[in-house]
């Protein structure tokens, strides 16, 4: 019965803590990157909204993909301390019996083979997983960095990386997202929820169903760091804590390198070198100069009045007569209207054609002509 | 990948045309109202609506008034123009829009300048044509004008009422061929560097030499009479769908053998991706990634294959990338693929990447997929007849 409580550490704290942060850096660049490969659709459309914009999208991305450059790192720094210092036994490596033991499960599950495979620390289906990321981060991060500095990578390569690049990312993308959905979500959500990235523990029943051999070797006392003596253990340290620090060092500048190594665009546009001038009229068709209606002469019907009277008064004071007047003959003129002549030869103060056009009329005469008119009367308005 | 493939809304490529082709018939009402209605606004006795009486007078060449400012007001109404304008042939008489005129002596005159006196009659427009006129309420040019720019075009600045011939097909509607060619002739009165600019454009040059109906003027982008201001962010990130209403549409594409695949390659692209997903957020947000008149021009639009400007040579186009990218070397403008769609001959590495993950999502995801539902579909089994597992 005891057997049953009984619980096994499986992940220390500091590997939680790394899976959380992958978790949620990885999250984070799958939730940012597909609506920028997918842009027309309404779900990438939706989440850009609740980043505000594209650009906050673009940066958020940016941050999450330098978290798990950092996460990376981190776990190279455990990971090569784990092998070279305490010498743990590489349970992560794959090896012929893992894909002897998928194919073993998948029969099994078919109902064709008989034998459910024992396995280790880590299952076919962990390792896989673990793999996998590996090579996608391996292909994201490079792809990644040209992208993010394509004006250092094109001082080498041609053009064409870039965009090829753009599609091994997405690409990639989906092959990861899809994956962690259907295999990992899979195996320790959906089959059967499995806490142990979050307690630490995983209890004795579940040690036998999912890792009887490292089950066996807890047991027997073989699994976990090799018992070394502590004088060789604080030598190895010596050794490895300068190594890892400079690695450290290096790994940082690199990611430094990663995130800040060119200004590829500038920020604002820059204003148009030679801006075209929106408001630029054409020059306006001069005005028409007034052409003197009656040309230099002698003042006389003939070769003035008559002239001007056609061109001004005729329309009213022609073939339609108003008020009895015609102006469009010379006698007619002389004649009057209505209310009697209109010139009176030699006194333009009694010609009513005068004293109507110094007032407001229909065609009215210029100031000048008016003169000229006045002038004509007063010489005895000639015919000729 | 899907990316480049990637299909955005279906536009309709005649979208613009119907607009307009409704402002038109709107214009084409509202001309053809004052037929029935001369009499309503004939003014009085003295006119009766009968031209001949003003032009009696107006029809003198060099009637002039001095305004105020010293510049001069030409009173002639050339009758040969004003016969043929679409005012005189239905009917519109010169009281219907001088309403104050009824007789001589004509009131005073109070405008001071040229300008003075067009923008104290323009608003005769309104009575007539009240669609188009409330349209321009809404313009680029009456913002300009309430700001106190007295330059700004008014209704008269375009359509000379005393000369303006008709522009639409009376039945139809359209646009008549004749007056798609007047189009930026009109705009070029105030606009005219942007005119020569477009008249040795593509488009400009097709419309002006060739008499091509196909190609914009100046309307098809800036609309009319309800022109919005261009400069703005909105109409910059909106621009791109501006273009595709034609580069889109087959039918007319097909007659230059031009891509309609400019769009989609556009998009699929990261400046035209980060646009589009502006534009289906907020359009107004300003970016610096370009859209299609970045890189092809604004009003002076080359062929791509024009021997000195066109972007087909590597040189131009690299000039075009360092506007935006200063640091850009000549490896550079190869990381843009030219609206191209990757092919074994086109952008090789691209496609054959492609084609990879093409194989290796659905291997990868089919091989995971047919595991887990194998996994799924034992335990279920398992789970109905009672067996525990293992």
């Amino acid at each position: 019965m005891s057997s049953q409580t009984q619980t096994y550490q499986r992940f220390p704290i500091a590997r939680r803590i790394e899976h959380i942060i992958m978790a949620v850096s990885f999250g984070m660049l799958g939730l940012t990157g597909l609506p920028q490969k997918f842009p027309t659709l309404g779900i990438s459309i939706f989440i850009t909204n609740i980043f505000g914009n594209v650009e906050i999208l673009r940066l958020v991305h940016h941050i999450s993909a330098t978290i798990m450059m950092l996460g990376i790192v981190w776990h190279l720094l455990v990971a090569n301390y784990k092998i070279f210092v305490t010498k743990e036994p590489m349970t992560m490596l794959p090896v012929i019996k893992d894909a002897i033991d998928g194919i073993q499960v998948f029969l099994f599950n078919l109902g064709i083979g008989k034998k459910f495979p024992q396995m280790g620390r880590f299952n076919f289906e962990e390792k896989l997983e673990y793999w996998a990321f590996v090579w996608g981060a391996a292909v994201m991060g490079l792809t990644g960095f040209m992208m993010w500095n394509p004006l250092m990578i094109l001082k080498i390569l041609p053009g064409e990386v870039i965009p090829a690049a753009k599609v091994a990312h997405g690409g990639e993308a989906i092959l990861a997202v899809a994956a962690i959905i259907i295999w990992h979500m899979y195996s320790v959500h959906i089959r059967k929820f499995n806490k142990s990235m979050f307690t630490g523990k995983l209890d004795e029943r579940d040690m036998l169903h999912e890792h009887p051999l490292e089950l066996a070797d807890l047991k027997a006392g073989l699994a976990g760091p090799r018992v070394t003596n502590p004088i060789e253990l604080r030598k190895r340290k010596t050794i490895y804590f300068p190594i890892a620090s400079i690695f450290a060092v290096i790994m940082l500048g690199a990611i430094y390198g990663f995130v800040n190594g060119e200004n590829t665009a500038l920020t604002t546009r820059p204003p148009a070198s030679n801006p075209i001038p929106v408001y630029f009229p054409q020059t306006p068709t001069p005005m028409p100069t007034k052409v003197p209606l009656v040309s230099e002469g002698p003042l006389n019907w003939e070769s003035y009045a008559g002239p001007l009277f056609q061109e001004k008064c005729t329309s009213c004071h022609g073939s339609l007569a108003l008020g009895g007047l015609s102006l469009e003959t010379y006698a007619n003129a002389m004649l009057g209207g209505n209310h009697g002549p209109v010139i009176v030869p030699s006194n333009s103060g009694e010609s009513n054609l005068v004293v109507i056009q110094s007032k407001v009329h229909m065609g009215q005469l210029t100031p000048e002509e008016l003169d000229n008119i006045i002038k004509w009367i007063d010489d005895g308005a000639p015919e000729k | 990948m899907s990316d480049l493939q990637t299909s955005t809304k279906e536009h309709h490529p005649s979208i613009m045309i119907v607009i307009i082709g409704l402002i038109l018939v709107g214009a084409t009402i509202g001309i053809t109202q004052p037929v029935t209605a001369v009499q309503e606004f004939s003014p009085g006795n003295n006119t009766g609506g009968d031209d001949s009486i003003c032009l009696d007078c107006h029809n003198k060449p060099g009637l002039t008034k001095d305004l105020a400012n010293g510049e001069v007001l030409l009173l002639t109404i050339d009758e040969q123009h004003f016969s043929e304008s679409v005012h005189f042939n239905e009917g519109v008489s010169c009281t219907d829009c001088h309403q104050d005129i009824s007789g001589f002596p004509h009131p005073e005159f109070a405008a001071r300048s040229l300008r003075d006196a067009s923008l104290l009659l323009f608003t005769a427009c309104q009575k007539c044509h009240t669609d188009e006129y409330n349209k321009t309420l809404d313009s680029m040019h009456q913002k300009q004008l309430s700001g106190g720019n007295p330059n700004a075009a008014i209704c008269t600045d375009c359509h000379n009422p005393h000369t303006q011939e008709r522009l639409t097909d009376p039945v139809s509607g359209n646009l008549l061929p004749e007056a798609r060619l007047l189009i930026p002739q009109t705009c070029a009165r105030c606009h005219n560097a942007i005119f020569i600019a477009y008249k040795s454009s593509v488009h400009g040059a097709a419309l002006s030499l060739l008499d091509d109906q196909n190609v914009p003027t100046c309307i098809t982008c800036h609309g009319v009479h309800n022109i919005q201001d261009p400069t703005t962010n909105a109409f910059r990130t909106n621009s791109p769908q501006l273009c595709a209403d034609c580069h889109t549409n087959p039918e007319i594409m097909s007659q230059y053998n031009i891509s309609t695949e400019v769009l989609n390659t556009y998009v699929a692209d990261f400046h035209g991706t980060t646009i589009t997903l502006f534009e289906e957020t907020d359009s107004d947000q300003p970016s610096n990634k370009p859209v299609c008149y970045d890189c092809h021009g604004v009003h002076d639009i080359k062929k791509t294959n024009d021997p000195v400007y066109g972007l087909a040579m590597k040189e131009n186009l690299l000039v075009r990338c360092q506007t935006c990218h200063p640091d850009a070397t000549d490896n550079f403008p190869g990381a843009w693929m030219s609206h191209y769609i990757p092919s074994p001959t086109e952008y090789p590495l691209v496609y054959y990447i492609n084609l990879f993950y093409k194989f290796l999502i659905p291997t990868v995801l089919g091989g995971m997929g047919i595991y887990v539902l194998a996994d799924f579909i034992h335990r279920m089994v398992v789970r109905i007849k009672g067996v525990p597992h293992k």
